[in-house]
């Protein structure tokens, strides 16, 4: 299951690393990486970095699972729908607004959308 | 509270901020306003160089052609934080950093103004009709399942309020006009009303607008624009020969200031507003009235509530955006008000040089007629060759005259019959 994961997410890949373009090279490649192979672990990385670009004061320190969004990286509303609005671009899932309460931690937003990846049916061959 | 009675209150502007085809600064627009130096480009939209769309007045030093901020540069004196940037539409971009010129100019922190209820932010924008295309395709793409959180607040009319608003923490009041092409002239007019009615003591009064494909080309389909690539030919307002206007962007702004609070605080009052009228043609959605009717009367309202007679006034900043209707029907209505009562006041669009920056027009040109009264000078009107007949009896000065005007009028003309006019002065024809 896990190695086809990135492979059933349309667009093409072309097209998201577009999407991506902004990002350092190391956040495409893991990106690519997980596209091709389902690693988990690079989509992770991918996450982190999207958490990072999407706050609204940026700072440099180290994301941890344990920071909330909001009270420590200084998210607001607004923020936390921009990133979730570039994750489903990204990744073709589709992000409920009762879901999103339920994401108030860095860690939770990836274990959140980790099993949003999992749960995608497998697109049309 | 404040305690002076209406009739007593008095509205000076102690600021400006300049980001627009002539400069980005008050000094090199004043620069561009005595020299008579245009502020008109090259262009090719949507990478078609057949459109009959050849010039236009572009703003310098600054690229905002993208739909996405990340892309977007400005000049380096400007600090924009990504928390303010986000929500932005390129030409919010441009009044950012024109609010924090006309701050600085009127001795102003940014500090100063945040929290406090007495300053209010007014507002002119038709918003960005870029973004909010951009946006929607997104959305149709994916058949409405998602869209850009930031959609509404980047695009919409009130975008420009909205994300001001934000940054500089305004409490007093926030406002946005959409009138068109007089959409900043009625900002400036109800931001007089508010600091006369004691509402407010402050209020910072912008104008913006973007210039791109989805701005301006509408226009070309109303066959409103000229098709002259020579932008000496392309921008000539009363001139026989005008063909149409040329579209413009940028953004200024004006602080508005009662009286006593810019006497208090010290600060250099610039001019004075000494009134202001508007009045409707009730004629057409899109063409002026062709007696220039609406304009006449807001001449008038503005006037009578000036205590100002046609004889007094030396400047007249016209709206003329270079159509054959609109020019015609503004030379009619200065002819009807001024001619006829014998006055013969210098006349000029400085739209020659800048092009038409349609919801901004108002803010600019209201600015200018301040760097003339500040600065003692006329602007000319150096496109013009052959004057309209409509245009007999009226002094239009082809250079910049070299005479400091005492009482300046600033006409504006929108879709709708919309007409505003504003009466700026020196403080020192101020009555006592």
């Amino acid at each position: 299951m896990a190695s086809l994961l990135g492979k059933m997410l349309p667009p093409s890949v072309s097209d998201s690393i577009a999407q991506l373009q902004r990002f350092p090279l190391e956040i495409r490649d893991a990106y690519r990486s997980f596209r091709s192979t389902g690693d988990i672990a690079a989509l992770h990385m991918v996450v982190l970095a999207v958490v990072r670009d999407y706050m609204p004061q940026p700072a440099e320190t180290p994301l941890t699972d344990e920071m909330r969004l909001i009270e420590d990286l200084g998210y607001d509303s607004l923020a936390v729908a921009e990133t979730v609005f570039f994750l489903e671009d990204l990744l073709q899932v589709r992000i409920e607004n009762k879901e999103l309460l339920q994401v108030r931690t860095v860690g939770e937003l990836r274990g959140f959308v980790t099993r949003k990846v999992e749960q995608k049916p497998p697109a049309a061959a | 509270m404040n305690a002076v009675p209406f009739s007593l209150r008095r509205v000076v502007i102690t600021g400006l901020g300049f980001v627009t085809p002539i400069g980005n600064d008050r000094s090199t627009v004043t620069a561009h306003l005595r020299a008579g130096r245009h502020g008109l480009a090259p262009v090719v939209f949507l990478g078609n160089p057949n459109l009959p769309v050849k010039v236009a007045g572009t703003v310098k030093d600054f690229t905002v052609d993208s739909t996405s901020w990340r892309d977007w540069r400005w000049p380096a004196e400007y600090e924009i934080p990504r928390e303010t940037l986000r929500g932005l539409a390129p030409h919010g971009v441009y009044a950012l950093c024109a609010v924090m010129q006309a701050l600085r100019d009127a001795g102003l922190s940014e500090e100063a103004v945040a929290g406090d209820d007495a300053t209010g932010l007014f507002c002119a924008s038709a918003g960005s009709a870029m973004m909010l295309h951009h946006n929607l395709a997104q959305l149709h793409a994916v058949r409405g399942e998602r869209g850009n959180p930031m959609g509404v607040v980047s695009s919409i009319a009130g975008t420009l309020n909205f994300n001001l608003a934000a940054h500089f923490r305004i409490t007093g009041a926030v406002c946005g006009f959409v009138s068109a092409c007089a959409s900043a002239s009625h900002a400036l007019g109800y931001a007089c009303d508010e600091i006369q009615l004691g509402r407010l003591r402050r209020v910072i009064v912008v104008g913006a607008e973007e210039l791109n494909a989805e701005t301006l080309l509408p226009f070309a389909a109303m066959r409103a624009l000229s098709s002259a690539s020579d932008p000496v030919l392309a921008s000539r307002p009363f001139d026989q020969g005008r063909d149409g206007f040329v579209g413009a962007g940028g953004a200024v702004v004006l602080i508005l200031e009662e009286a006593g609070l810019a006497a208090e605080r010290g600060a250099r009052i610039q001019a004075e507003v000494a009134g202001w009228g508007q009045a409707a043609d009730g004629h057409s959605m899109a063409v002026s009235h062709p007696g220039g009717a609406g304009l006449r009367l807001a001449m008038q309202r503005a006037l009578a509530q000036s205590g100002v007679k046609p004889g007094e006034v030396d400047y007249v900043n016209a709206h003329g955006t270079s159509t054959q209707v609109g020019d015609r029907a503004e030379a009619l209505a200065l002819r009807s008000l001024f001619t006829e009562a014998g006055a013969r006041p210098r006349v000029s669009s400085t739209k020659a040089l800048t092009g038409h920056p349609l919801s901004l027009a108002g803010a600019m040109e209201a600015a200018f007629c301040v760097l003339a009264l500040t600065e003692g000078f006329i602007p000319g009107n150096p496109h013009l060759v052959t004057p309209d007949p409509a245009c007999e009896g009226l002094d239009l000065p082809r250079a910049a005259v070299d005479r400091a005007p005492r009482i300046v009028l600033n006409n504006s003309s929108g879709f709708g019959g919309s007409n505003v006019c504003h009466v700026l002065r020196t403080p020192a024809e101020s009555p006592a």
